[in-house]
């Protein structure tokens, strides 16, 4: 039985302290003569650190639901929660350097990034249609507003607007799928839904509405052909913006994918780890498909780009389709490897966009020429984006490399060798334009002259990403230990 | 079998699909608005219809009397809106038309197929004080993320609509790409 309102909160502290966060945040906005001073960052850091290390010691256990069954207290929403709140303090972390923020008024960016805090916290915990929707709403909402920040930049307000109109067209059909899902079971609760659907339904109204929730969550990973939206949001908005779109959202996105179809659309089998699908429609292969499109659209787009940030983009794109490989498996292993990969991924691609915006604050751009001679201009930043793009290429002995390795490692054992083929293919095209950079950076003379410095908080950021990019692929066995056990209360 | 309520229906349907086809396809703009204030009311009337008085009232309150009156706002502020060129420009007639009366189909397909649950009969109820109820117990969760999401949007109007500030040096404009 889920627990009442009251009883609830005690077991609500990190959506809590985040609220008060941007409660407080507003009040020193309104209080503070200097609207660009750093304590609104400080406070927002505080504050993110703070859920971070109320979700980190939540007791788990065997998933228990909250708020009448709105949203659920379990090992997969913890492993989420965790991540989601080390990208928002990395990133904050990130928005302090950067430069391009810096004259702007602080307090309601970190208003808007704390709201995308709490969506993705109860995103990754939702079992409630109603909850699913308004979660995902409070993840693009501020969003769009994040991606529109630079005020006067065309740019970042193509970005938003662009943002804003797929994100409503995304969210109407899902909400169209949501209540075809609601006429077929009468009910709000996924897991009553799932429950409803084993017992016999008509196939199209149920294809249906697989597909139409699908472009709800396929836009918030950034799928293929849900992906459109992302390239221009991702160039246009301010760069920290940029990394936390392709981290947090993403992850969020796909916790309530797995959540989501494998309650609804799918039920723990009779082997071992495995599942089966609870109606007849038949979606793991629809996403295999989407799986491979994906990763092939967006590592070929990438090949062309010279804005690093935009090349990043279609980079996160390919990987979101690297992970549905292991969203379709239908096995424990295979979702066990998508929470590792998130977990190597949320170090690597944030480090990567750190690099870009310690470049963009020396040049004010993007270009891929900006960074020509970057090894001897600025030694550390250079290796340390050396080691992410190795990382995101997946070359051993870097994190990447396992990660990947958990992906194809259960597409395999699962027997579909077509879409193991695609993927490695896609990591060989993925290797040329992220080895290009390296060649930018190491091998070409600078077009700029002097050096560029570095301050010595950066510096302790970048060594804070290098190590765990590099320490995940020589001694993994922590992580993967927690993903496994996050993972397994799923099943029940 | 077809009773006053059914007569009701069939007219409420008409005026609502009619009017949404003029918002498609009238080009001026203010005409489009005012058509759709007639597809709002329309679907208020259905909601009545399927004893749903409160949705119907928070149609007519908050479509009606808010939105429809702030797009007519932002029609009439807006300069020269009229007079723009709609920068859209019809392509592939034939393959959209194809894809959208394949989707219609499905759609209606999926209406008429017997995977829902149905009710039997209609019981006319308020609901209003019962939705109270559930807003303040089954759904308070979602009512108060409301209220964090409306906070941040609020925060987020203010943001983009007001001027900058003095204190606050004006971004050069788009570099030149």
């Amino acid at each position: 039985m889920p627990l009442g309102n009251l009883e609830s909160l005690r077991y609500f502290l990190p959506e809590l302290a985040i609220t008060t966060t941007i409660l407080l945040l507003i009040v020193v906005h309104v209080v503070g003569k200097n609207r660009r001073s750093p304590a609104a960052a400080l406070l927002a850091l505080v504050g993110t650190g703070t859920a971070l290390l109320f979700a980190w010691m939540t007791p788990a256990g065997e998933g228990m639901g909250l708020f009448e069954g709105m949203v659920v207290l379990d090992g997969f929403a913890v492993f989420f929660k965790v991540l989601t709140a080390l990208a928002t303090a990395i990133v904050i972390f990130m928005s302090i350097d950067c430069l391009e923020l810096a004259d702007r008024t602080q307090a309601e960016y970190y208003v808007f990034l704390l709201s995308v805090l709490l969506g993705m916290f109860l995103l990754s915990s939702a079992t409630d249609i109603v909850m699913v929707y308004l979660a995902l709403e409070l993840v693009s909402i501020p969003s769009y507003l994040l991606a529109g920040y630079l005020k006067g930049k065309a740019s970042s307000t193509e970005a938003s607007m662009k943002y804003v109109v797929y994100g409503a067209t995304a969210s109407g059909v899902m909400i169209y799928g949501f209540s075809l899902l609601y006429g077929m079971t009468g009910s709000t609760q996924i897991s009553e839904i799932g429950r409803v659907l084993t017992m016999g339904t008509v196939p199209l109204p149920a294809l249906l509405a697989a597909v139409m929730v699908t472009v709800g969550f396929g836009y918030k990973i950034a799928a293929v052909p849900f992906h459109m939206w992302s390239p221009d949001v991702y160039e246009g908005a301010p760069t920290p913006v940029t990394a936390f779109l392709s981290v947090g959202p993403k992850a969020a996105g796909f916790a309530i994918l797995v959540r989501f179809f494998y309650t609804v659309f799918a039920s723990p089998g009779d082997a071992d780890g495995m599942w089966k699908l609870s109606s007849s429609v038949d979606w793991p292969f629809l996403f295999a498909v989407m799986s491979a499109v994906t990763m092939t659209v967006g590592n070929l787009i990438a090949i062309n780009q010279r804005n690093v940030k935009r090349l990043l983009a279609y980079s996160s794109i390919a990987h979101a389709g690297y992970m549905l490989m292991g969203f379709v498996m239908l096995s424990t292993a295979g979702l066990k490897a998508i929470l590792f990969y998130l977990v190597v991924y949320l170090f690597m691609n944030l480090g990567a966009f750190y690099v870009v915006v310690l470049v963009e604050n020396g040049s004010r751009s993007e270009d891929i020429s900006h960074f020509s001679g970057l090894g001897r201009r600025a030694p550390l930043a250079a290796v340390s984006m050396a080691v992410f793009l190795f990382a995101l290429t997946g070359i051993p002995p870097f994190s990447g490399f396992i990660g990947k390795v958990y992906l194809f490692a259960e597409v395999i054992h699962q027997g579909v060798y077509w879409l193991v083929l695609v993927a490695g293919i896609n990591s060989v095209i993925s290797l040329y334009y992220y080895a290009r950079i390296l060649k930018v950076m190491f091998l070409e003379d600078p077009t700029h002259t002097g050096e560029l410095s570095v301050a010595f908080v950066p510096k302790v950021m970048l060594a804070i990403l290098v190590v765990p990019t590099l320490l995940l692929g020589i001694y993994w066995e922590p992580v993967i230990r927690i993903a496994e056990s996050s993972v397994r209360i799923l099943t029940n | 079998m077809t009773g006053p309520a059914d007569v009701i229906f069939y007219v409420l349907a008409a005026l609502t699909v009619g009017s949404a086809i003029f918002v498609a396809t009238l080009p001026n703009i203010i005409y489009a608005a005012v058509a759709l204030l007639f597809t709002f009311c329309g679907v208020a009337g259905l909601y009545v219809l399927v004893s749903a008085d409160f949705l119907a009232a928070t149609q007519v309150l908050v479509y009606v009397g808010g939105i429809l009156v702030l797009i007519m706002f932002a029609v009439f502020l807006s300069n020269r809106i009229s007079s723009v060129k709609l920068s859209n420009p019809v392509h592939f007639r034939l393959p959209a038309a194809a894809i959208c009366l394949t989707l219609f189909g499905v759609l209606a397909y999926t209406a008429i197929s017997p995977a829902f649950v149905l009710k039997q009969e209609i019981t006319y109820q308020p609901t209003t004080a019962r939705i109270g109820e559930l807003l303040m117990t089954r759904y308070l969760l979602p009512f108060e993320v409301a209220s964090v999401l409306l906070l941040a949007a609020l925060i987020g109007a203010a943001l983009l609509s007001r001027p900058d500030r003095p204190d606050i040096p004006r971004p050069d404009m788009e570099e030149p790409k």
